[in-house]
């Protein structure tokens, strides 16, 4: 390794640091300490032993999932490259074949758990979906899974058959930029968000959006009170796709108002601490080591231009995600942070968003104290318990 | 790939073709009304039929064979639906006997009884419903539509009603019908006359819905867009499964591509009727978009094995569309090439949907088996091919009219005998 390259690989190694000190700020006060909480005390004896025997269930149901999933894509790792004698496409269709037959295996083998974690939320009427349906629209979704990795591995390929072994610089640039543009298009051709047809949330959404700092963000609602009873919001979009969506199931007045305002400060904080653009900029800085291990992995079965190398790919993505999912969550769960302290600067009631987190755990189910391993490697958001915490901070600063 | 080559003994109920195509104006402009007491007397004779079907059904559970009297009963009836099938969507031209017993332009031969398996007689109705399916699409049968009390919208659904329709207008006009919806008629009749001899027990051969398998075989005159179809029947299992999902990019990629097509075509038809010719770099791209699409087509319709590429270049696919280069065009022609194309539009629904049920019926087919049954893979590439010619007609890639008979090979040696002029 020539002494330019060393000064090259370091400059990109500080560059990343850089970057990611640039965007990991946080409004949230230095050495704010989370009084403790009595779990059982906050939510209720009943509640905390349902949502544990409920989260148990699925922890345990992930974990075989998991495995499952790495063995059969190992297993494809090493004999899927004979089903490129089933295409006609060249190298580069070969590639996308043998990646949607990977991930079609894979959405095989994970059918098992995908029906049986569906019993166990109808079993506690979390869910309202067939299974017929859920199997059927999985099968059809598939159609859009595979489009994106045909993309992926079409901008990869591409790429590879042009630099060699290089691409996987330009290829995480390009991939950030194929994130960017999802972002941005996303809210466009979102189906079935409407409008709310309350006027009275709508004021309260506008008073709380000036109040952040922002202005001209739609609020929609979504309907899927059909297909589960869980609440949820989310925000989403770039620049003037942004939106604020709140799921129907948190209007249907199991919710009181006061909740349904630390819910949207809370998505508006997303967007007045730009979270999502923050967000791009950390799937970019995640993108260039994963781009460079894919390529790293399979320079020994002639790189990624080959397309006998796809079926490995697929493994190392499957894992990379796995492994470094721990340290994304981290950066998910402080930004969820931020957001939850930034609505409680807006709304300044802690009551509302303790309501919040104590009917989250009844409707939604969520474990307030979840086991450590699970919150390292599962919660993109803090704790319910640690969320309530954070509401008695606020209020203990200021009274 | 591999070559598969059947050797299977004649079916038991074969189709006859013996018609000139020349077709009377004044029988053809009243042809409805004509056949309206032929379509009270089917209906009375097929309540009849029906009914000894189901003795004959018994007996064949009982004695394995079904009795001769029976048997020729039925077999007439048989004969007679196929003639009046054909008289209605003007696949021959005679006004049909009432008993089926004497010879007609398109008539069916059926063998005397033989041996039939109990167990396959006793689930005869549950095993024939894929081959109702597609008569049901095909709509060539009288039989099966009296059957069920619909003489009229029943007997004669999908291709057969749109061949004959459009058969109607050509006929009156020019006297004759044309040779490919005549052949497209006969096939619908011949394999409608299979299914109906399934279910009324005149055998117990499943119906081969491979099309040119008439007597004698039907012509295929050259067309400048021609299909070429691979042999090999091996589907992996895991292929079919996810056919559709697999196919998606192809369709967004297509769509894209469309996209450009669409103005190609604008440019290629205003240059030709400017220079009487389209320019060989729009026909090459324009060629190029036909074929890919042809070989999505058939890697979705189970007609190909392997997964397609996405350029469409020649000789990629095993089911494949040669193009032939561009040649002049008169003027008239490209002018009212939309209108033109019509006609074809609604023969291509048609034979749209007797591929979506091919298709349907070979997907469970081969899930289960590993295989494309022969028949349904030939009439799904006789609608690719069909879609194709259309496509290039419109697309200005040839001036030739789609073909609309289903055969995929003509015989070997013989000359083809056409009314000049006419589309086929």
């Amino acid at each position: 390794m020539t002494a330019l390259r060393v000064m090259g690989y370091a400059a990109l190694v500080a560059g990343w640091f850089v970057l990611a000190w640039l965007i990991s700020g946080s409004v949230v006060p230095d050495g704010l300490t989370l009084p403790h909480v009595d779990v059982e005390g906050a939510f209720g004896q009943a509640v905390v032993a349902r949502a544990e025997r409920y989260e148990r269930f699925l922890l345990v149901l992930w974990a075989l999932q998991t495995i499952v999933m790495l063995g059969t894509l190992a297993l494809y790792a090493r004999h899927g490259g004979r089903f490129a004698r089933e295409s006609a496409a060249g190298p580069l269709g070969t590639g996308m074949l043998l990646g949607m037959l990977g991930l079609a295996i894979l959405w095989l083998a994970q059918l098992p758990f995908t029906v049986t974690a569906l019993w166990w939320a109808r079993r506690h009427g979390v869910s309202h979906v067939g299974y017929l349906q859920a199997v059927v629209g999985g099968w059809a979704e598939l159609g859009l899974t595979f489009v994106a990795v045909s993309v992926a591995l079409l901008v990869v390929m591409g790429l590879a058959r042009r630099l060699g072994s290089w691409w996987w610089i330009p290829g995480a640039a390009v991939f950030t930029g194929i994130a960017a543009l999802v972002l941005f298009v996303g809210p466009y051709v979102y189906p079935g968000l409407e409008r709310p047809d309350d006027s009275g949330l709508v004021g309260r959404y506008r008073q709380l959006e000036r109040a952040e700092g922002l202005s001209g963000i739609p609020l929609r609602v979504e309907h899927v009170s059909d297909e589960t009873s869980q609440a949820n919001a989310f925000a989403f979009g770039l620049g003037p796709s942004r939106r604020v969506v709140l799921w129907n199931t948190l209007l249907d007045g199991r919710f009181t108002n006061r909740e349904v305002d630390v819910v949207l400060a809370h998505e508006l904080a997303h967007h007045s601490s730009d979270h999502l653009p923050k967000a791009l900029g950390w799937f970019g800085l995640f993108a260039l080591p994963g781009a460079l291990l894919l390529m790293l992995s399979t320079r020994h079965l002639g790189g990624m231009g080959d397309p006998r190398a796809v079926p490995l790919a697929l493994l190392v993505a499957a894992a990379w995600t796995l492994a470094t999912s721990p340290a994304q969550n981290v950066i998910s769960r402080r930004a969820e942070a931020e957001a939850d302290w930034k609505a409680l600067e807006t709304t300044r009631d802690p009551t509302g968003a303790r309501g919040l987190f104590r009917e989250f755990a009844v409707t939604s189910l969520g474990d307030p104290s979840p086991p450590t391993w699970a919150h390292l490697l599962l919660d993109t958001h803090p704790t319910l318990a640690q969320r309530v915490a954070m509401a008695d901070a606020w209020e203990a600063r200021h009274g | 790939m591999p070559t598969v080559t059947t050797t299977a003994e004649p079916h038991p109920v074969r189709l006859l073709v013996h018609d000139d195509l020349r077709r009377r104006r004044l029988t053809v402009a009243f042809r409805l009304l004509l056949a309206l007491p032929q379509l009270v007397w089917a209906t009375l004779y097929g309540a009849a039929a029906f009914l000894l079907a189901f003795v004959v059904w018994l007996a064949v559970l009982v004695e394995g064979r079904a009795p001769a009297s029976l048997h020729a009963f039925l077999a007439g009836y048989m004969r007679y639906t196929v003639h009046l099938a054909a008289y209605l969507c003007l696949a021959a031209d005679p006004y049909p006997g009432f008993t089926g017993a004497t010879p007609y332009p398109v008539d069916v031969e059926i063998d005397p009884p033989a041996r039939q398996g109990r167990w396959g007689a006793a689930f005869r109705i549950v095993l024939a419903i894929p081959a109702l399916a597609l008569a049901s699409s095909l709509g060539g049968s009288t039989a099966l539509g009296g059957g069920y009390g619909g003489p009229v919208v029943g007997a004669l659904g999908g291709l057969t009603v749109v061949a004959g329709v459009l058969g109607w207008f050509a006929s009156l006009v020019r006297g004759a019908m044309p040779r490919g919806m005549r052949d497209a008629a006969a096939y619908a009749i011949g394999y409608g006359a299979q299914t109906t001899a399934y279910v009324l027990m005149l055998t117990d051969r499943y119906p081969d819905s491979r099309p040119g398998t008439a007597s004698p075989p039907p012509e295929l005159p050259p067309h400048p867009v021609a299909i070429a179809v691979d042999r090999d029947p091996l589907r992996p299992r895991l292929l079919v499964l996810f056919r559709l999902p697999l196919v998606v990019p192809h369709l967004v990629w297509l769509t894209l591509w469309a996209t450009l097509v669409v103005l190609a075509a604008v440019a290629a038809w205003v240059t030709a009727l400017i220079l009487g010719r389209v320019p060989a770099f729009l026909h090459r791209f324009m060629a190029a978009f036909v074929r890919a699409a042809t070989h999505v087509g058939a890697f979705l319709l189970l007609v190909g094995r392997p997964f397609p590429g996405f350029v469409g270049r020649e000789g990629s696919y095993p089911i494949d569309l040669t193009v032939e280069p561009p040649r002049r065009q008169p003027r008239l022609g490209v002018l009212v090439r939309p209108v033109l194309a019509l006609p074809a539009l609604l023969l291509a629904s048609a034979y749209g949907g007797v591929a979506l049920v091919a298709a349907l019926l070979g997907w469970f087919g081969a899930l289960a088996t590993g295989r494309m049954p022969s028949g349904l893979r030939d009439v799904g590439a006789a609608s690719l091919r069909y879609h194709a010619q259309l496509a290039a007609y419109g697309l200005l890639l040839t001036a030739r009219y789609p073909d609309s008979s289903p055969v995929l090979r003509g015989p070997v040696g013989r000359p083809v005998v056409e009314p000049a002029t006419l589309p086929a």
